[in-house]
């Protein structure tokens, strides 16, 4: 049985010393350059977040290296979710909700002053829990969305319309409808679709949140390679539910639990060891299904 | 009802408890198969022989009943090893029952005729007895997970194998008297007692590695 205070002290460890992007580098020797610059990654320093008075993260500092998948585990309101809202500040969206801490995308925070919000999403995509298509748009104008709200603009749109619904394995599902609506696609279709819309702006990063939770396993294994295929020129981060998911997909696994107080990360580590030789008893116990 | 996971903790248990089981019947076979060949019991001979096949289903049923557990529980870690181990662990041990046999089988050659010349006798009774001994320190290492125990087994091993050197020492000697038929069956049991402890440190490692995670 563990102390308070050895517990306090076992997860100030291992904040201390979180995965590091040499660890990632000799993790994936055989992982090729994406076809674009993936910059230096993601970085989350000391962050906390709160709901009003609730304080509901504490402390969470990670290393995201360019070009991995990182699965977050853990059982219900352990703060995986928000977690990830707040590195696309999202989390500031919602009434009394308040975070501290550093972001750093490609060494540069964030939450900095001046920043650009809206910039920052577009760097910054996210795919929710249930797919969210915009209703009365045709898949087409799905994609492109995000380049109208932003008022970007590319040079040809049926290159990129082609290239977002390629990478998210659609393209040659939808390619003689692309003037249907979006709600035509299936549950799984529409997911994807989904993806295609946060890839057309070009993000370094895509945060996915229990993706899958809502498909059949044939969908979910189409998403989960779209998920490798992406991993080449992005860095995602997922969190799920499904350990088996975890295993399959990520390169690391980070395990969350709230003791009855704010979320804390337990263990990272390369997901090979989260679900052979897990260090922490605690996430031995997650991983085996003993609680959560 | 009982939940999922007290379900599968049971189906754990009882698979552990299946290699122990297995331990005690390789046990007893070993024990009767040097009795045979020290007394030329040919009724003891023969209960070792027919006695292998229940081992080899018993393994089969084990196996089988493991590779289920993993499809339908999808276990990971700590479970993921116990269970794993297990499949080699059970592989070792039905090995450890064919050397008890292949030994029976050698008695029952020789039968009338006892297979091993009264000067070497002692060796035999101490090959016999460190096998028995090894066994059952075995057993409880699966069954109690004791990985200092496990290690044990490992150092009880060189007690056996000085045995086999001492037997081949006396085999190869100029002034070896009985023949070479003789010498051919008392290398090849020699030879069972020192295959059979192998396997009986392999199953040791393997509760090491399955309790540890690392190799010893």
């Amino acid at each position: 049985m563990t102390t308070s205070h050895e517990s306090e002290k076992k997860i100030m460890d291992t904040t201390v010393k979180p995965s590091s992007f040499a660890d990632v580098a000799q993790a994936k020797p055989a992982k090729t350059p994406g076809t674009r610059a993936l910059g230096k990654g993601l970085e989350t320093r000391g962050v906390h977040a709160w709901f009003g008075k609730h304080h509901v993260l504490s402390n969470i500092s990670l290393d995201f290296a360019a070009g991995t998948v990182t699965a977050l585990i853990g059982p219900s309101g352990c703060g995986k979710s928000t977690f990830i809202r707040t590195i696309n500040r999202m989390h500031e969206f919602i009434p009394g909700a308040a975070m501290a801490g550093e972001v750093l995308l490609d060494g540069k925070d964030v939450y900095a002053s001046g920043t650009d919000v809206t910039k920052i999403r577009l760097q910054i995509g996210m795919v929710f829990q249930k797919p969210n298509p915009f209703p009365s748009m045709t898949i087409g104008e799905n994609v492109l969305s995000g380049l109208k709200l932003a008022q970007l603009k590319v040079d040809n749109k049926d290159d990129l319309l082609e290239e977002s619904l390629e990478r998210a394995g659609l393209w040659s599902e939808v390619k003689d409808r692309l003037s249907a609506h979006g709600g035509s696609l299936s549950g799984g279709q529409q997911q994807r679709l989904c993806i295609a819309r946060a890839l057309a702006v070009r993000p370094q990063v895509l945060l996915m949140d229990e993706p899958c939770s809502a498909l059949d396993p044939g969908s979910t294994l189409r998403i989960e390679e779209t998920i490798r295929h992406l991993s080449d020129t992005m860095t995602i981060i997922i969190v799920t539910h499904n350990m088996q998911q975890a295993a399959r997909v990520s390169d690391y696994t980070a395990f969350f639990l709230s003791d009855g107080g704010p979320g804390q990360m337990i263990e990272v580590a390369p997901t090979s060891e989260i679900f052979s030789r897990p260090q922490d008893q605690r996430t031995e116990n997650y991983v085996t299904g003993r609680f959560g | 009802m009982a939940l999922i996971r007290s379900v599968f903790q049971d189906e754990l248990d009882g698979v552990s408890q299946s290699l122990v089981d297995l331990t005690e019947m390789v046990a007893l076979s070993i024990s009767k198969a040097t009795a045979s060949v020290l007394t030329s019991d040919l009724k003891l001979a023969e209960e070792v022989i027919s006695t292998d096949d229940h081992i080899d289903n018993y393994q089969h049923d084990l196996d089988a009943r493991i590779i289920d557990i993993i499809a339908r529980q999808q276990p990971v870690a700590s479970d993921l090893r116990a269970l794993v181990t297990a499949l080699r662990m059970s592989a070792d041990l039905e090995r450890m029952g064919d050397m008890a046999h292949h030994i029976a089988k050698i008695s029952r050659l020789c039968h009338p005729d006892s297979a091993v010349p009264t000067e070497l006798t002692p060796v035999f009774q101490a090959m016999g007895s460190a096998a028995e001994k090894i066994t059952n320190k075995t057993g409880v290492v699966i069954a109690t997970r004791d990985t200092e125990m496990a290690l044990e087994v490992e150092r009880d091993d060189d007690e056996i194998d000085k045995l086999h050197r001492q037997l081949i020492g006396t085999l190869v000697d100029p002034k070896w008297a009985h023949g070479v038929e003789t010498a051919i069956n008392l290398t090849l049991l020699g030879r069972y007692y020192e295959r059979y402890a192998d396997h009986a440190v392999s199953v040791s490692r393997r509760v090491y590695f399955l309790v540890t995670g690392k190799y010893a």
